[in-house]
């Protein structure tokens, strides 16, 4: 572990570069991510936020290293700055003891369906005390102990009988706080939520969604929040990146982002959504088209042939380019639609 | 990319993560991606599925040269499997006897061609009449429902609940031993497997669109059960068939070897290996067993082969 | 718990009246009568024929059929389970006999098939895809291709007569009843026995596995950080198990059948064998004795499966 210079940035938490990951099954190769790079610091949202097959959960995943047993990391970076210095996640052994140190203990993860997240033939308090096993030395009452005050701090009444009993008897939304539970159980540095809300309804929604925002107030959390919601990344982001077929198209904090959105895809999203309040004559627009197929990706821009705004260049990749100090986006035009928002 | 600051650490250096068996697969796959070459799976992938098989694929041929050389028996044979020859008992494998010869002078080699015949007549046919009696109600009750469903429902219940060799038997006992009563027990004591299977696959399809939008056509029920709904329901019952070939070709073999299948008159399979039951034969005469022991085993394992495959090509969850 | 074991009892039953019922019926077909039944047959050629009229009378043989059933499953219930035809023995006495060799031989054959079922279905799950799965799948189906009787034939060949490790055949030899006298004699009709539930153990413990480790809460409980033994023994085997113990309890009557040809195969002087012999000499009222005594043991192994996955899974025993 030598110094680095320029001296890291103290509130980094992860760092990815250029990751590649692709996806063997069925004897085909799906590049599911190709060439992403995004950071995500401690106290901070990260939302990344794209349509279903974009590349969201096999990001998570990559990190974790929790991928299907058909596919692997081919290139790029996942730095996890912990206390003890820099480490290459990607380099590390699947279920290695080096990676499964980090998991749990110090990236935590919880997931899109509570229902099946969740073993059913083990009580939530040994779903909770399993983790405390393998990354803390409390011993057994202490175990039991601390299960029912996470219970309790994530807002399940009666913690002490609710940590005797099996997830079929949790509700929905309890069972994604218990959920939240066992993540938080080691205090993570941070804190991967791969749609955490999609299976539950939408007041339960903005509970879990309270409870995520006082974990980064209180712990300092990095929190990296998988959604395809741009409601939930206006509410929640501190930064946001939007994610097509595999690439982040355009990067950068929500406020630049969703002010001032610099891709045609995310204006595209944008567009997409009715904004409360704003009437019943409001715009909305579909995005026109399909995404195409993972086995056979245009050469050029991803997004072309859904895009109102292609031009000849877009048959060829566009670099991912920095705007400003924290905002980057993947489009060739970017320049004529920054000069539109000037004027 | 080159816009992308990067400040990673690359000053940790752990050693790159070592090669796993599936690195290498994984390589082969992206650079025939790479070099546009990826194989086509859309046209026939039932069949490029079931070819790609390739224990299946075996097992098919097998199956079709046991049945052929059977079928071809008189043309093969140069013995006839009935008539006993005294002076060539328990005769060794020779040009003359390829299989050796049994205790009264037969030809083993005549008489486990003979005995495909009829040991393959019992299994495939008794499976494709429990199938045709199994599936015939058990689409149309698992359509329509209502008492015709609970009643066969129920009989099957019953006949599932005897151990399948205690009611075979209890079956010979009563209707006495003949070709056909063993093709009859084992239609009538097999047909409750299919029936259900049929039944299960009729109840989930009934709840598909297409169903409800026939029916608001206003076609007949037998029309919708039989005509539109059983083709999705023909990939498991083909399975079934195949199974079901398998086990009751084992269990003719069983009950000719215990003397209580197809009258000793008639060579089969299970009635050649019959005289394995003498411990001189089984220790000296290895020729009068073994080969129609494999056989059966092969013919057999080839049925279980195919099965497997048409399972695997059929079933859409199956992947990879 | 106890609803639901309540609920299960209020459907067995119905199926075990139905069950006798008609086990009754093919008694009353077939040749012998109720005297013939309760009377030894070497007495009943003393008797003179008035007082066997008599007796007819009085046991109200010309009464209606379904008051005739109710005499006989009364005494069934009993323990009257009538006389064999053939030596005039009680058949409650023939049960008593022989029932504790053929409980001994298919509790051996079921406890050995399976833990050697699941380890291996196990093994075969988690090395998915490499050599050793291939190996394990092709040997499983060998398993169920050849015909049980015959690998006893090889095995009886091999280890009894060539090697001379262990007995032909029998359960004891006189004079020598202590277990480990008998243990030899077990080891080989309970291995062959158990050869075709092992092979179909392991199969489906593979793919319950297989479903098992492909479901979300695997990947949550490899996000703990926990070792892969953990994951797959305490979270995938877990789950996968339930599945498991249902198949056995549906293959027992499998294993009883099979039992009928070991027993026939390795001379097990259990009640398999005693029923072959009856078949042969269509002893009715004995064969049908045993159909029924089958049956009852498959309905109370279902029932005790049930109550095992109950006791497994949370979600049955704690009551929906």
């Amino acid at each position: 572990m030598t110094d680095r210079t320029p001296g890291p940035d103290p509130e980094l938490a992860l760092s990815v570069r250029d990751l590649k990951t692709y996806i063997y099954a069925n004897n085909r190769c799906n590049r599911a991510l190709d060439g992403v790079s995004f950071d995500i610091h401690r106290g901070k949202t990260l939302c990344i936020v794209g349509e279903s097959g974009c590349g969201k959960s096999v990001t998570a995943a990559s990190i974790l290293q929790l991928l299907p047993e058909l596919s692997r990391i081919e290139e790029g970076e996942i730095v996890y700055h912990g206390a003890e210095g820099p480490v290459n996640i990607e380099r590390l052994k699947r279920n290695g003891r080096r990676m499964r140190a980090i998991r749990g203990k110090e990236i935590a993860m919880i997931f899109q369906d509570p229902m099946t997240a969740l073993n059913p033939v083990y009580s939530i308090g040994f779903q909770i005390k399993e983790m405390l096993l393998y990354h803390t030395r409390l011993g057994k009452r202490a175990r039991h102990a601390k299960a029912i005050d996470l219970l309790r701090s994530m807002g399940i009444p009666l913690p002490e009988k609710r940590v005797r009993e099996y997830p079929h008897l949790y509700s929905g939304g309890m069972r994604q706080r218990a959920m939240i539970a066992i993540a938080m159980s080691c205090d993570p540095r941070i804190l991967i939520a791969d749609e955490p809300t999609t299976a539950l309804d939408v007041t339960i929604q903005a509970q879990i969604f309270e409870l995520m925002d006082t974990l980064k107030r209180e712990q300092g959390t990095a929190i990296m929040l998988i959604t395809h919601d741009m409601g939930v990344v206006a509410e929640l982001a501190d930064d946001v990146a939007v994610m097509y077929m595999g690439q982040i198209v355009e990067a950068g904090p929500v406020g630049q982002v969703l002010r001032n959105p610099l891709h045609p895809y995310t204006r595209a999203l944008l567009e997409s959504i009715p904004v409360l309040g704003r009437g019943k004559n409001q715009q909305i627009r579909a995005i026109p088209g399909q995404t195409p197929d993972p086995y056979d990706r245009p050469t050029g821009c991803q997004f072309a042939e859904r895009c109102r705004y292609r031009v000849d260049a877009c048959a060829e990749m566009p670099p991912e380019t920095q705007v400003s100090s924290s905002h980057r986006v993947r489009c060739w035009r970017h320049r004529e639609f920054m000069a539109d928002a000037a004027e | 990319m080159s816009d992308v600051p990067l400040n990673p650490g690359d000053a940790v250096r752990s050693p790159p993560r070592p090669r796993t068996r599936r690195d290498a697969q994984f390589d082969r796959i992206r650079d025939r991606e790479a070099a546009r070459q990826g194989t086509k799976l859309r046209g026939g992938r039932f069949l490029s599925k079931f070819l790609n098989n390739r224990l299946a694929v075996v097992g098919l041929v097998i199956f079709a040269s046991i049945i052929l050389l059977s079928l071809a028996a008189p043309l093969i044979a140069q013995h006839d499997p009935k008539s006993p020859n005294l002076r060539a008992m328990l005769d060794p494998p020779s040009a003359e006897h390829w299989f050796g010869t049994d205790r009264t002078g037969r030809d083993i080699f005549a008489r486990v061609l003979y005995g495909g015949r009829v040991s393959i007549l019992v299994g495939l046919g008794s499976a494709l009449l429990s199938a045709l009696i199994g599936v015939v109600i058990g689409v149309y009750s698992g359509y329509v429902g209502g008492w015709l469903d609970w009643v066969a429902m129920r009989i099957s219940e019953i006949f599932m609940s005897f151990p399948q060799i205690i009611l075979v038997l209890l079956l010979v006992a009563i209707l006495g031993q003949s070709l056909l009563n063993l093709i009859v027990i084992f239609t009538l004591t097999g047909w409750g497997g299919i029936y259900r299977m049929a039944r299960a696959r009729m109840l989930s399809i009934r709840e598909e669109e297409y169903v409800q939008a026939l029916r608001s056509f206003g076609l007949g029920p037998a029309r919708i059960a039989y005509k539109h709904m059983l083709p999705n329901a023909l990939g498991p019952i083909m399975v079934n068939i195949t199974l079901s070939t398998a086990a009751f070709i084992l269990q003719e073999a069983g009950l000719s070897f215990l003397g209580l299948g197809v009258p000793m008159s008639v060579p089969t399979w299970g009635n050649i290996l019959n005289a394995a039951q003498d411990l001189r034969l089984l220790e000296n005469a290895w020729w009068v067993w073994l080969p129609v022991g494999a056989t059966i085993s092969l013919f057999v394992l080839s049925v279980n082969f195919i099965g497997d495959g048409l399972r695997d090509a059929t079933d859409p969850s199956q992947q990879g | 718990m106890l609803t639901y074991i309540a609920r299960r009892l209020l459907t067995l039953i119905p199926m075990a009246i139905a069950i006798s019922f008609l086990i009754y019926l093919g008694l009353d077909l077939t040749p012998g009568d109720a005297v013939s039944h309760m009377i030894p047959p070497d007495v009943i050629g003393t008797m003179d024929p008035e007082r066997l009229d008599e007796l007819r009378e009085s046991l109200g043989l010309g009464k209606p059929f379904l008051v005739r059933y109710w005499i006989w499953i009364t005494g069934v219930l009993q323990g009257d389970f009538g006389y064999s035809l053939a030596g005039g023995v009680q058949i409650s006495k023939i049960f008593l006999d022989r029932l504790p060799a053929t409980l001994e031989l298919s509790c051996a054959a079921l406890v050995i098939s399976t833990i050697l079922g699941s380890i291996l279905g196990t093994i075969s799950a988690l090395t998915r895809g490499t050599f050793a799965d291939q190996a394990l799948t092709v040997v499983g189906m060998l398993g169920v291709s050849i015909p049980e009787f015959f690998f006893g034939l090889v095995a009886i060949l091999v280890f009894a007569l060539n090697l001379g490790w262990l007995p032909v055949g029998g359960r004891t030899l006189p004079g020598y009843d202590s277990f480990w006298d008998r243990l030899p004699h077990l080891i080989m009709p309970a291995l062959v026995l158990s050869i075709m539930m092992t092979a179909g153990v392991m199969r489906y413990a593979r793919s319950s596995m297989l479903d098992a480790l492909s479901r979300d809460f695997i990947r949550t409980a490899r996000s703990k950080g926990m070792p892969e033994w953990r994951v797959n023994l305490l979270h995938g085997f877990r789950v996968a198990l339930t599945p498991v113990i249902v198949l056995i309890g549906f293959r027992l009557p499998v294993l009883i059948g099979g039992s009928v040809i070991i027993e026939q195969v390795f001379q097990w002087p259990g009640i398999g064998k005693e029923f072959l012999s009856a078949v042969r000499s269509q002893d009715y009222p004995l064969v049908m004795m045993v159909a029924l005594f089958s049956v009852m043991a498959v309905l109370l192994a279902s029932l005790i499966v049930d109550i095992l996955t109950a006791l497994i899974d949370p979600r049955v025993r704690l009551g929906d």
